[in-house]
């Protein structure tokens, strides 16, 4: 429950202080604000399986959107930043699908 | 890694779809699968320290894909601002070019009236040839009977293709200009862009310039002359094949009618930084036998009249 309250409170605090990001992150955000929506419903998906855990989530939160961003800044670097985006919004997106559909089946038994 | 190999207990039939078959049927991260084994081989490890170490990292992960989320939603915003402010500038702009050259043509008219009322007292044939000159060169406004030349662009099926062959352009009005000066136009313009020495007909990117106006189909193009006579001769000549060519091959719309008065726009005076008259022509302002003098004038402005040839040749030359 501790990362789940932490979370909430960075949330409320980013609505409230409303901090600017830097010119040079801007590219980065799209795909590491994907990676996060990954973390957070593998993380639901996990609380309704009952083995929830706030290290393993906040960790798989972490790095989910380093990485991302990460993968993000090695393809502009070498020129395929879009093609490599790409891939991660697919990879991802394929994942969130599957856990939504997981989470679906906890909730309505369907 | 070590744990899927172990939890794979036979080969998968599907194992070369390896990759999406761990992305859709295992989308949980293992980790959890671990630490619920961890928790129930020792249930209580947890410490205060990593507690607190957790929840700062929750709020700081929670502050910054908040401020990611707001800043992807902000540059929307700016976006459509910078786009007005541009649009505002854009008409701004133009608004004061068209300001500016309005001012331009009542100068010119009162440079014109000024140097007219002074020559016609003191040398009525110098008055006549300046005037003249003035037509030529494209520096007032004339008016006459002459010919109209309207090009549209043909119909395409997609209007976002950039480069499609039914489209009017440059080399197209600059063969039409060479065209109607061969066959004796006096005054030509072009969507009310006059063409004199100084003008050139060229494209940037997708539209056609005039003299450093863009403008768009259709385009209509004003020759004062005998009109008759000039859609003859440009029938006759290539540029009159190659309109055909327009017409039958490219759908573009071609019509020609004769009026009975243009008005054509005057540029203005042009003001020269480089160019001078070499000492031996320059006209003679002491008063003279109205011959000679007549004579200094003509090739005095022969300049004008080549340069005016040269830059529709130039053109035309550029087109091909």
């Amino acid at each position: 429950m501790i990362a789940v309250i932490g979370l909430v409170v960075g949330v409320v605090a980013g609505l409230l202080l409303q901090p600017t990001v830097p010119v040079e992150l801007q590219p980065y955000l799209p795909i590491a604000v994907v990676a996060a929506l990954d973390a957070l419903f593998g993380g639901l998906r996990a609380m309704l399986d009952g083995i929830f855990d706030d290290r393993v989530f906040l960790t798989s939160f972490l790095s989910n959107v380093v990485v991302a961003a990460l993968i993000v800044f090695l393809g502009d670097q070498l020129g395929v930043g879009t093609q490599l985006s790409t891939a991660v919004v697919v990879v991802l997106g394929i994942r969130i699908f599957s856990n939504a559909a997981s989470i679906r089946r906890h909730l309505f038994k369907a | 890694m070590s744990t899927r190999h172990s939890a794979e207990s036979a080969r998968p039939l599907d194992a070369s779809m390896t990759l999406l078959n761990e992305v859709y049927r295992r989308p949980l991260d293992p980790g959890y699968a671990q630490a619920a084994a961890r928790r129930a081989e020792n249930p209580s490890h947890r410490t205060v320290r990593s507690g607190t170490g957790l929840l700062v990292l929750a709020v700081v992960l929670g502050l910054l894909v908040t401020t990611a989320t707001l800043s992807l939603r902000r540059p929307a915003g700016s976006v459509v601002a910078a786009r007005h402010l541009l649009e505002q500038q854009i008409v701004q702009r133009g608004d004061e070019a068209a300001e500016l050259q309005g001012r331009v043509e009542t100068l010119s008219a009162e440079i014109a009236r000024m140097q007219d009322e002074l020559l016609r007292e003191e040398e009525p044939g110098l008055g006549a040839q300046l005037a003249s000159d003035a037509v030529a060169s494209g520096a007032v406004p004339v008016t006459g009977p002459g010919l109209r030349v309207v090009l549209t662009d043909g119909p395409t099926d997609d209007p976002d293709v950039l480069d499609s062959p039914s489209r009017v352009r440059d080399s197209d009005l600059q063969v039409l200009v060479n065209g109607l000066w061969a066959a004796g136009a006096e005054a030509v313009s072009v969507n009310g862009e006059r063409i004199t020495s100084m003008t050139a007909i060229r494209s940037a990117g997708d539209a056609v310039l005039v003299d450093l106006v863009a403008l768009a189909s259709p385009y209509t193009v004003d020759a004062i002359g005998d009109a008759p006579g000039m859609q003859t001769r440009l029938a006759q000549a290539s540029a009159g094949q190659y309109l055909a060519t327009l017409r039958n091959s490219y759908d573009i719309g071609v019509k020609m009618s004769s009026e009975h008065s243009l008005s054509l726009a005057g540029t203005g005076q042009t003001t020269f930084y480089y160019a001078t008259v070499p000492p031996e022509h320059a006209p003679k302002v002491s008063p003279t036998p109205s011959a000679t003098d007549d004579d200094g004038r003509a090739t005095g402005s022969a300049p004008t009249g080549g340069g005016m040839a040269g830059s529709a040749g130039r053109s035309g030359r550029d087109g091909t």
